[in-house]
């Protein structure tokens, strides 16, 4: 019972670890304007935990350089449903939407 | 050093808060005029002078010294009569410029004939850039320099992504001229997020590129920024 606890904690751990990596390197492609790229790393980010602000914000990100303003404003939105106090996320939608 | 403009505003509402305000922050000597306590306590933190006062008494402009005034504006928002009552004592005092918010055309023609030397019409100039914007969602911003030529912002078109001025050759093919182009240089803040911030290159040379995510600001006719835009 406590090797299996175990083993699912380390397992846990495992994925946590693949996801900061996966941010990380999305990260690194869209400070060197790899959009694209940047794009496809946060996506899988979001495929591995879909409750994690950070890769919604950081696709909003990526998504408003490339001037696509839709997808943008989707991305903060959803930012912010998971993560109501995110300043980031916050300001951009609202410079979008206007305000 | 140049003294401050002095300039004030009658009226409080969204308008005129906002006009108050942002002249404020721009460093002139602001008077804001309501009848309404309320609004006034909201502003009187921001602005040089906030007074409650009712500015279709001419006595009360007077007190107030609004005669000395570089520019007032008026942009009483309730009530038509009130706002060309005060127009009309404005011009009586001999205001030197009046610029006053006009609800309609026909609220703006009678504004004009008792005196206002510049009428503008918030609503109206907001749904014809919204209108323009719907149809032109490529278009961030213009200014219309003539009935012929606009200064527009757009983003770029797909076409010039990866490509130089000189490439693209817009001048000669399109009859515009580029005046700046507006880039998103990615940051990580202090904080440790991914940002970006815009960078101006203005005047840019025949071998500046141009950048996924860039805004060109151009010159030209209307026809040729059209057809700018479908590239």
């Amino acid at each position: 019972m406590k090797e299996k606890k175990e083993k699912k904690e380390k397992l846990d751990e495992d994925v946590d670890s693949i996801e900061q990596e996966l941010i990380e390197l999305g990260k690194f492609y869209f400070l060197n304007q790899k959009y694209d790229q940047a794009i496809k790393e946060f996506q899988k980010a979001i495929e591995i935990n879909s409750k994690n602000p950070q890769g919604f914000y950081n696709l909003g990100i990526v998504y408003e350089a490339k001037n696509m303003i839709e997808k943008a404003s989707r991305m903060y939105r959803r930012t912010l449903e998971l993560k109501p106090d995110h300043v980031f996320a916050k300001e951009h939608l609202n410079k979008l939407v206007g305000i | 050093m140049a003294s401050k403009k002095q300039i004030a505003v009658i009226g409080l509402g969204t308008f005129g808060y906002n006009i108050a305000k942002v002249l404020s922050q721009k460093k002139c000597e602001v008077l804001a005029i309501d009848i309404n306590e309320e609004r006034i306590r909201e502003i009187s933190g921001l602005i040089t002078h906030a007074v409650q006062a009712n500015a279709t008494e001419e006595k009360t402009l007077r007190a107030l010294g609004i005669e000395k005034m570089d520019v007032v504006i008026v942009g009483i928002g309730t009530g038509m009569e009130a706002s060309i009552l005060v127009t009309l004592l404005l011009k009586e005092m001999g205001v030197k410029k009046i610029v006053a918010k006009a609800l309609n055309s026909l609220h703006g023609k009678i504004l004009r004939k008792v005196g206002a030397d510049r009428i503008i019409f918030p609503e109206r100039d907001m749904a014809l850039k919204l209108a323009e914007g719907l149809i032109s969602p490529n278009i961030l911003d213009q200014i219309e320099l003539s009935s012929d030529y606009r200064i527009v912002e757009i983003h770029a078109p797909q076409s010039f992504i990866g490509k130089t001025i000189r490439d693209i050759d817009i001048r000669a093919k399109y009859g515009v001229t580029v005046i700046a182009i507006k880039k998103k240089q990615p940051i990580v803040t202090k904080s440790g997020e991914t940002d970006f911030k815009e960078v101006v290159n203005i005047s840019p040379q025949p071998e500046d590129e141009i950048n996924e995510g860039d805004s060109l600001v151009v010159l030209g006719k209307i026809e040729t920024i059209t057809q700018l835009k479908k590239d």
